[in-house]
């Protein structure tokens, strides 16, 4: 092991254990546990919300006695075959007492979204907004029950389904994994890479900095701090992974498979794990794996950069705000960029050092060459070495040799 | 390898418009224990600091065994002016840990942490956290980090201050050990008592100038002799004063006054000649501290010169 690669190991195992070492370690590493709790609670109080205000939600059809078999035989039928929810219809007998549809929308008690009343040939459509679902709705049951009249009876038609079990993935289920891609390697960047800001601040505050300056080269200090907070950030990414694995076990043999199998949005995931990624699921994880580290190797390199140059504790306060928007700046040209691959917008996203990663990331969802990768992560490594290096010489030139007061913005003056 | 373990010449550094160091030499020779005094803000620590590569002079270069100071780093030790330890480490890791930067093993730097410790009286506290000792002991622990791997050269920037006199001894005792074991020593101070005791050659450094360079010896000899002398009780003070050289000043019974060396001889001949007696006779080099006040008020006297000029210059202007 060559001098420089043992003296980074020694910095980051310092810092990695100077971290992981306290209580305060535990409760980052639980941080999301909070995260998960609130949003269970949040959700299960919108969606409770949201089932009690869709009870409440109707639409009115006010017809003759005779109409009302075939309307609800019709509501019936083509409920079933639209996709969005429809307000419960709710069908009145039209008598001289109830038949202004107005009055019933205002009826208090429930949301009234559209009435149907007169005769089902030109009937009049009340409803809450113009142009609604509901009274479109409202008159494509009027039409049914028309034709049905007039046809006369039928045969219901007997269709048999046939699935296309291996047709490959559809585009834009691999552009959204290419969506999902971006989202956790910049929310995991996110939530990791700004420690790095303030890291050197402990030295600067404890004067350690000028033991490590003088016992080893400053880029392999940089370098072995920006993998200590690496090895932070995939403990934790590890610890979380098998909470994940441990908690779906546990769930599988609780739950009974054929249950599970009935559940819509189970399904829903299982086409999601049955579609691949252009690359090939081992690969894509994989790779998607190494982009998350290049990236929060850039952005932790830049962020040391910057809060080295800070002075007090204040300044790198100050500073997290534009790194968070910067960050997020990173994530929308990623998203865009994954949302339009092969567009040169994507190119940009994948070319700039530092959205590349995530950019990069997306591409192996939906591209299938993977030699391009080698040259991203290749090129990517260059930046993480050129902006430790720029880091390295503001340091030298400016911590270190000018005290206590010195700004990069304000240049020395020589006399 | 040559004779000089730290060849550091002609260092300079502006701090602004400020020169900090200017045009500063230290040659260490290979061995030795070497002293670079001088008041505070002299420009000693930048010195320092430069010769270890730690900042770059703007001017000058430094080699160290006749290298750059930054390929030579893990022979070096050295103990910086604004002591710094991690708060949360215990004494043993903190001091394997800066082994460890230097290259040493980690469990070699254990081990070799517990037996200095033991050595200084510190065995009480080897799995103590620094941030429960006193700030002695710190700087106890400090120094054992910086020549825990045996260097070759050892850089000890005002080592002394904030110890109490037993550790203070203690630090003497382990600076005259490693200088035995081969290494080199180069400290800074403002005590001269340590100097005087320790330091083969010395540099006294005075705003921002090396203002001399040599052994303490050298450097008392910058001031003549003193003499203190005490006639016989029933002397006149007019006969002894005709005797003595002019300048010859009385304090109680005794009379104080410089000598050039060449003038010892016939003093004493003079006094034996004269009937006088001789109730008490001393004859010393003034220590290193009249030597260096000596020169540091030479220094400044220069510069409220200069200053005066100025004013006078600007007056005229």
């Amino acid at each position: 092991m060559t001098p420089f690669l043992k003296n980074m190991l020694v910095v980051a195992r310092r810092d990695f254990l100077a971290i992981v070492a306290t209580p305060t370690f535990l409760l980052f590493l639980l941080a999301p546990l909070f995260m998960v709790g609130m949003g269970l609670a949040g959700g299960m109080g919108a969606s409770q919300l949201a089932d009690s205000a869709r009870g409440a939600g109707r639409i009115v059809a006010v017809v003759d006695a005779s109409d009302v078999e075939a309307l609800r035989a019709a509501d019936a039928r083509l409920r079933a075959s639209i996709a969005r929810r429809v307000p419960v219809l709710e069908v009145r007998i039209a008598s001289a007492a109830n038949t202004d549809p107005v009055a019933i929308a205002r009826e208090k008690g429930s949301d009234t979204y559209a009435v149907l009343s007169g005769p089902l040939a030109t009937p009049r459509i009340v409803e809450r907004e113009p142009d609604s679902n509901a009274g479109r709705y409202l008159a494509l049951l009027a039409d049914d029950v028309l034709r049905s009249k007039a046809a006369g009876p039928l045969p219901p038609i007997a269709p048999k389904y046939e699935a296309l079990s291996s047709g490959g993935t559809s585009i834009a289920l691999q552009q959204s994994l290419g969506f999902g891609a971006v989202f956790i390697i910049f929310l995991l960047t996110l939530l990791l890479a700004g420690q790095t800001v303030s890291s050197l601040a402990e030295e600067k505050g404890n004067k350690v900095i000028e033991i490590l300056a003088a016992a080893v080269p400053l880029e392999s200090v940089f370098l072995g701090k920006l993998l200590g907070f690496l090895g932070v950030a995939v403990l934790f990414i590890a610890f979380w992974l098998v909470m994940a694995l441990a908690g779906g076990l546990i769930a599988a043999l609780q739950v009974d498979p054929a249950a599970l199998a009935s559940m819509q949005s189970a399904s829903k995931a299982a086409a999601a794990l049955t579609a691949a990624p252009a690359t090939g699921w081992p690969f894509f994880l994989g790779i998607g794996f190494v982009y998350f580290i290049l990236s929060f190797l850039l952005l932790g390199a830049v962020f040391l950069g910057v809060g080295a140059q800070a002075a007090t504790v204040r300044e790198i306060q100050m500073l997290s705000l534009p790194i968070t928007i910067f960050q997020v700046g990173m994530f929308s040209l990623s998203t865009a960029a994954a949302s339009a691959p092969g567009s040169s917008l994507s190119t940009i996203a994948q070319i700039f050092p530092l959205s590349s990663p995530l950019a990069m990331a997306a591409r192996a969802a939906t591209d299938d060459s993977k030699v391009v990768h080698l040259l991203a992560l290749g090129w990517q490594a260059i930046w993480v070495a050129l902006v430790i290096f720029i880091s390295v010489r503001l340091f030298r030139a400016g911590v270190l040799s000018g005290g206590s007061s010195w700004k990069f913005w304000r240049k020395t003056t020589r006399g | 390898m040559n004779d000089f373990s730290v060849e550091a010449i002609g260092l300079t550094k502006y701090f602004g418009d400020f020169k900090a160091v200017d045009n500063v030499s230290l040659t260490v020779p290979t061995g030795s224990i070497y002293g670079v005094l001088g008041p505070n803000g002299a420009g000693k620590t930048t010195s320092l600091r430069m010769t270890l590569g730690i900042i770059d002079p703007d001017e000058g270069s430094s080699r160290i065994f006749g290298a750059r100071p930054q390929s030579v780093r893990h022979r070096i030790g050295y103990l910086p002016e604004e002591r710094g330890l991690y708060p949360g480490m215990k004494a043993r890791e903190a001091i394997a840990f800066m082994g460890a930067l230097r290259g040493l093993d980690w469990s070699e730097g254990r081990r070799r942490a517990a037996t200095f410790m033991t050595e200084l009286g510190l065995e009480r506290v080897i799995d103590e956290k620094i941030r429960k000792m006193s700030k002695g002991m710190a700087q106890m622990i400090q120094l054992i980090g910086s020549i825990v791997h045996a260097p070759d050269l050892i850089v000890l920037d005002e080592p002394f201050s904030g110890l109490d006199p037993v550790n203070q001894e203690r630090l003497e005792m382990l600076v005259r050990r490693e200088r035995d074991r081969g290494a080199t020593v180069l400290f800074s101070t403002h005590v001269m008592a340590h100097a005087e005791r320790l330091c083969d050659r010395l540099a006294i450094i005075a705003r921002s100038q090396r203002r001399f360079e040599g052994t303490v010896d050298d450097a008392r000899s910058l001031l003549p002799m003193q003499v203190r002398y005490t006639a016989r009780a029933d002397a006149s003070p007019a006969s002894i004063a005709a005797l003595l050289p002019a300048g010859a000043e009385p304090r109680g019974d005794s009379w104080f006054f410089p000598i050039e060396d060449a003038d010892v001889e016939p003093l004493l001949a003079r006094i034996t000649g004269s009937g006088l007696g001789v109730a008490g006779l001393s004859i010393t080099r003034p220590a290193l501290h009249d030597a260096f006040v000596h020169i540091v008020r030479q220094v400044d006297a220069s510069f409220d010169a200069d200053a005066g000029t100025d004013a006078v210059e600007e007056a005229l202007a």
